[in-house]
């Protein structure tokens, strides 16, 4: 998986309030499973996937397909004993917000991650993908999917509704967080703003490379 | 046990008082601390007994298990004791962690008081 065959590396964070299954979900996203017992292995901090991503032509025909290396970043608890730090987001291209759709106080804290994220990501209005967890326990939830659209909507981010234990929407997520990114690099004609290592081309020399304009603006995403 | 130098007796009691009454009762460890208190959490430093109880009291967690892996004690010249506690923590439901603690202790009328403590997770690959 760690093999240099790649052409970006992209860096993803995973946010929102301890115990709303941030690892669960990233797990469930790499690996397909659930791990209901909690993962007691110190050290591991970010999982990685390889996707390919394809954008399409003006013309609708689609372009080189371009081999992605996903890592994605979980928190170890750490936020419960401080601050996460700037040295933390800085490094990240693109944030999935989760908070549990069973625990209405983790909803209510998005707002303070939101703001936490304008303040320490790269840019003022990073690439976000909020998402309701653990939607399979719908006798449990406290926060109505309208409710959670309307936060979305007011902050223009996408949402989804996620399970981390049957994997409802996770990869979905994921991948529309991946096309917002590449969509920002394909439409930045002026790339200066891409913070040195949130973007990593791989195996060609330097930035010309990664900011070789895309035919198009047009990607596949739907949303 | 009796062998032990008395540094030694003094450092793992207060070890087994603090982190006890810490993962039990956190608001009983106002005892501890006097006005003249240092603690640095995280990088954060806080002093007097009021701000220290506030950062410790306010941590935000419902639950939490300290296990102790090491422990060192030394005398210093002024007849403190000097703590170095390495163990790991779990708060909550998530993933256990290392971390690293030290003390000051110091005796004031016939009571061992912490004079200082740092407290640091023991995680290297988040940034500064």
């Amino acid at each position: 998986m760690s093999d240099g065959d790649y052409d970006y590396l992209i860096k993803f964070l995973a946010l929102g309030d301890s115990g709303v299954g941030k690892t669960s979900f990233l797990y469930q996203y790499t690996d397909g499973k659930f791990n209901s017992k909690f993962i007691t292995t110190v050290g591991i901090d970010f999982r990685e996937k390889r996707v390919v991503y394809k954008s399409n032509g003006p013309d609708g025909a689609s372009g080189r397909g371009q081999r992605i290396h996903v890592q994605l970043w979980d928190t170890a608890g750490q936020e419960r004993f401080r601050s996460l730090t700037t040295a933390f987001f800085r490094d990240a291209m693109g944030f999935l917000l989760l908070f549990d759709l069973t625990n209405e106080q983790s909803f209510l804290n998005v707002r303070n991650w939101m703001s936490q994220l304008q303040m320490h990501a790269y840019c003022e209005n990073p690439d976000i993908v909020l998402c309701g967890n653990k939607c399979d326990l719908q006798e449990q939830r406290a926060v109505s999917e309208v409710e959670a659209r309307e936060l979305a909507e007011k902050y223009g981010i996408p949402y989804f509704e996620t399970s981390a234990a049957n994997g409802q929407f996770v990869s979905e997520a994921v991948d529309v967080l991946l096309d917002l990114i590449m969509k920002r690099m394909e439409r930045c004609v002026d790339k200066s703003w891409i913070p040195d290592g949130t973007v990593r081309s791989n195996g060609h020399s330097g930035h010309e490379d990664i900011m070789e304009p895309k035919s198009s603006e047009k990607g596949k995403c739907a949303c | 046990m009796a062998s032990k130098p008395v540094w030694e007796q003094i450092g793992a009691g207060f070890v087994q008082h603090y982190f006890q009454q810490f993962d039990s009762d956190r608001t009983k460890l106002a005892d501890l601390y006097t006005d003249a208190s240092c603690l640095t959490w995280e990088g954060i430093g806080y002093q007097g007994n009021k701000a220290i109880m506030e950062k410790i009291t306010s941590l935000p967690f419902q639950s939490i298990q300290h296990s102790i892996t090491a422990q060192d004690h030394q005398p210093t010249p002024d007849s403190c004791v000097m703590s170095m506690v390495m163990g790991q923590l779990k708060a909550d439901a998530d993933q256990v962690m290392g971390f690293q603690q030290t003390f000051l202790l110091k005796n004031v009328d016939n009571k061992w008081i912490c004079t200082n403590e740092m407290f640091r997770l023991a995680l290297h690959n988040f940034g500064a």
